[in-house]
């Protein structure tokens, strides 16, 4: 090996300068997603839910229900007077529907999308790695995804204290917590619900992959989440119960209990990951297996 | 294309991690694991062991189980597999944590006082201990949520009617334990088979309870830890400040203590006990008018989530739809010197309701009862 030709080096050092730099274009696939109408929309969406939220229970405190969702119902009942408990109260309202969508959104618009502008069959033609395609489509709607989650956080610890006051968080416990202790908590929530719309865009890129119509995705996607809510409500069916990603959404009120109770939380984010590596690792392989 | 078959096989390597981990998450934990080699242990020394220990400084989560299907009162969590969170400081001071879906009711014994925290209605009710220094009675709630002194008050009753042994080894709450085995001697009369207690092999606390009943494979009631850990707890666990805003109710400690829940229904009960051992029966009066209230309003187990409603009396008597018109439904219509009544047969046991309001009822046969409710004034 070591009587390599100085050319051949070179050659090799041209090739890979002749992609470029994934700083680059990781940041350029964002600034594409982001400058998508839809995905402004959807954000703006986000950011306004825990605006409306805190000013309805401002003006008529305590009778904020929340349907036939006794987790939502349970914290309702805490957000009067207990602005930073907001976040969690939004952040759990979004999670069933609302957050999923979004992540489904992205994950059909960066494949099927390109796919049915015929951007896709460029990208795959072009000399770039599949899986290095699919990296980046990943991280966009990854990135996104956590924006989104992030921004409706934000903007519902602004609205709480604005519009609700109250000092520290009250948890489900009956303890109050100090205000980092309540951002910690809050953080910890953004993260948790980021993983479970990662789960969720995981399986629905795969989805994506498959496919050249971004409804279908959209589709699919609804479909599977009332699906597996169905099942989740099966009490006959329980054996099946753990490997449902929905099955722990409604059990997320658990981070506004004190002490915390991690393991409910982990044994949740540990599903998510199990999705997200069996979404990805299914797109990848369509993907790898596509004809340009 | 040796590069796609690498990638092709990376990703079919994760997907099969994927699924291997989804399948992790849906077995059940310590299936088919081999019971935990542990020294020999006499009966006798383990009962003794069992009964001296004082119950140490814990952390832990408890689950119940019922397959008697029957609602029983007051035994939250029953339904749903819900875990109950406890802690002690092994010093008297108590906190018991009953998480429901969005809520909680949060049971603290600072040691002076004891606080019961509601959030669904954001209510405190706060019971200071009695003269004696002594919570006056445990709040109904936590009463459930302590195997180790149920099992211990169990094993304590039972050990003198029982053919007491050693069945070997196994986990609970991934600790290794010794299963004490409660028979009844044959000259018991009673449906149950065995009482089955863990006992941890290191502190001796006992860690979980099943209670099995003739012909049935699974426990009829099992309590027990699923996570336990002893070791000094944190002190500002076991205390508590009424939360701004919260309703605070103070509660005469001398007044009998009844927690939230089946508010109203163990007062003026008139509770006796016939017999001894696996036989014995407990007998009650209910008050006249709890038997011809609305159902849904006597009944304490109630739906979860209507928590706050519960307790609260509503319209008395209209005459349908009430406990005694579905008694006749559910039971077998008998009659004797104690009048006329029902019997309601369970695996593990029958009840007695009749129709002026006695009420017995043991893990035992239909004759037993109906002789307890004989010997009733």
């Amino acid at each position: 090996m070591t009587t390599v030709p100085t050319a051949a080096m070179s050659d090799v050092r041209t090739t890979t300068r002749a992609t470029a730099p994934l700083g680059r274009v990781l940041r350029s696939e964002l600034r594409f997603i982001l400058r998508r109408p839809r995905t402004l929309v959807a954000l703006a969406a986000l950011a306004f839910t825990p605006v409306i939220a805190g000013i309805s229970v401002a003006i008529a405190a305590g009778s904020m229900s929340g349907g036939r969702r006794d987790d939502i119902a349970g914290i309702a009942m805490l957000v009067a007077d207990n602005g930073l408990i907001l976040p969690i109260f939004v952040l759990l309202l979004a999670m069933p529907m609302m957050l999923p969508l979004c992540g489904a959104m992205w994950s059909a618009d960066a494949l099927a999308g390109e796919a049915s502008t015929g951007g896709l069959r460029n990208l795959l033609l072009a000399p770039v790695s599949r899986p290095r395609l699919l990296a980046v489509k990943a991280f966009g709607v990854a990135a996104v995804s956590l924006l989104a989650v992030t921004i409706m956080a934000v903007t519902a610890i602004l609205a709480g204290i604005v519009l609700l006051g109250g000092e520290g968080m009250l948890t489900l416990s009956g303890s109050t917590m100090s205000v980092p202790a309540s951002l910690g908590r809050i953080a910890l929530l953004t993260l948790l619900v980021t993983i479970q719309v990662w789960a969720v865009a995981a399986i629905a890129l795969a989805i994506s992959s498959t496919t050249d119509h971004p409804l279908i995705v959209l589709a699919a996607t609804t479909g599977g989440i009332v699906l597996f809510t169905v099942l989740g409500g099966i009490d006959t069916l329980s054996w099946l119960h753990p490997v449902l990603l929905t099955d722990g959404w409604l059990d997320m009120a658990d981070v506004v209990r004190d002490p915390l109770p991690a393991d409910g939380l982990v044994e949740n984010a540990f599903r998510a990951t199990c999705y997200i590596l069996i979404g990805y690792s299914l797109a990848l392989a369509r993907l790898t297996t596509r004809d340009g | 294309m040796e590069t796609k078959k690498t990638v092709l096989s990376f990703a079919a390597a994760g997907t099969v991690a994927g699924v291997a981990g989804l399948v992790l998450l849906a077995s059940p934990a310590g299936a088919g694991e081999a019971p935990p080699e542990l020294p020999a242990i006499s009966p006798d020394d383990l009962v003794e062991s069992v009964l001296n220990t004082e119950i140490p400084a814990l952390s832990g989560s408890v689950a119940l189980e019922n397959n008697l299907g029957l609602p029983l009162p007051g035994m939250p969590g029953s339904t749903d597999g819900a875990e109950i969170r406890v802690f002690t400081d092994g010093e008297g001071k108590h906190r018991v944590q009953l998480p429901d879906s969005g809520t909680e009711t949060t049971v603290i014994d600072d040691g002076k006082t004891v606080w019961v925290w509601n959030s669904s209605e954001r209510s405190v009710t706060k019971v200071p201990h009695g003269a004696d220094g002594k919570a006056h009675e445990k709040p109904l709630e936590s009463r459930f949520a302590d195997p180790a002194t149920a099992a211990r008050e169990l094993v304590d009753a039972m050990q003198k009617d029982s053919e007491v042994d050693v069945d070997g080894t196994a986990r609970v709450a991934d600790r290794p334990v010794y299963q004490l085995v409660l028979t009844p001697k044959p000259t018991e009369r009673t449906l149950l088979r065995e009482v089955r207690v863990s006992v941890d092999s290191e502190t001796r606390v006992p860690l979980q309870v099943e209670v099995l009943a003739n012909g049935q494979a699974e426990p009829a009631v099992k309590a027990g830890f699923t996570e336990f850990a002893d070791g000094p707890q944190d002190a500002s666990l076991f205390q508590f400040t009424p939360p701004e805003g919260a309703t605070v109710t103070e509660q005469d400690p001398n007044e009998e203590f009844r927690g939230q829940a089946p508010k109203d229904l163990f007062g003026d009960l008139d509770l006796n006990t016939y017999g001894e051992g696996w036989d014995t029966v407990l007998t009650a009066t209910i008050p006249n008018d709890m038997l011809t209230m609305p159902f849904d309003e006597a009944r304490p187990g109630g739906d979860r989530g209507d928590r706050g409603d519960r307790g609260e009396r509503g319209g008395f008597a209209n005459g349908s739809d009430n406990p005694l018109e579905l008694l006749g439904t559910l039971g077998k219509q008998v009659s004797g010197d104690f009048g006329t009544g029902y019997v309601i047969s369970a695996n593990v046991g029958t009840a007695l309701i009749t129709e002026d309001g006695k009420v017995a009822i043991g893990a035992v046969p239909e004759q037993v009862v109906i002789e307890a409710a004989e010997q009733m004034k």
